[in-house]
């Protein structure tokens, strides 16, 4: 089976649905799939969590797609990727760098999170494999 | 003769009809039949591919009044 591995960079919720889209697709397709969390993208993955802000330009559609999801019976970004781990091989990890910048250790993460590892770990595990930066 | 599995993922939208037909792909045996029922407009050229992928054989796709149709046969494991 093949391998999807997601830079998760941005930090808005806008970001987070195709995250947890694509996760669970290719989940289930059988793929293996390696998250490297970094930049903003940290704070959607804290064990105390904040509402994901929306970006400026498009906060007047945030209630349109809301709604919408609720309507479509879409779920969250958060229980895809927790389904797609639970019936998967889906890994996420958190970037050393943002996790000594922003002084963080696994017990700050939300417990979704497997590990926090280094750049060099996340692009051996990507090699040969489908490669995506959200 | 297999198991004929009915999975009703009708009311979920992508990627919920393929979690679960890939959830009842698990439990499947070669020589069953999955029947998924969805109504996400992206269900039939999705299904395509995970059949495609996972190496098993679309019998038949069907819309009738409410839903989608798709019958899978499973030949891979």
């Amino acid at each position: 089976m093949g391998k999807l591995s997601i830079i998760m960079f941005s930090g808005t919720m806008d970001k987070f649905i195709p995250l947890g889209v694509l996760s669970s697709a290719a989940s289930a397709l059988g793929d293996e799939v390696n998250i490297f969390v970094t930049g903003f993208a940290l704070l959607g993955f804290m064990k105390e969590k904040k509402p994901l802000p929306f970006p400026d330009e498009f906060k007047d559609m945030a209630p349109a797609l809301e709604e919408g999801m609720k309507r479509t019976n879409t779920k969250s970004w958060y229980d895809m990727l927790k389904e797609a781990k639970e019936s998967g091989n889906v890994k996420i990890y958190v970037c050393s760098l943002m996790a000594s910048i922003f002084n963080l250790s696994k017990n700050d993460l939300d417990p979704i999170v497997d590990d926090i590892v280094g750049a060099t770990t996340f692009l051996t595990q990507a090699e040969n494999g489908m490669v995506l930066f959200i | 003769m297999g198991k004929r599995i009915v999975v009703d993922a009708r009311g979920s939208s992508c990627p919920g009809p393929i979690v679960e037909l890939s959830k009842a792909y698990r439990n499947a045996a070669v020589g069953d039949v999955i029947e998924l029922w969805a109504t996400d407009p992206g269900v039939k050229a999705d299904t395509q591919a995970w059949a495609e992928k996972t190496k098993n054989k679309i019998e038949s796709i069907k819309e009738d009044q409410d839903k989608i149709i798709i019958v899978i046969d499973i030949e891979n494991r």
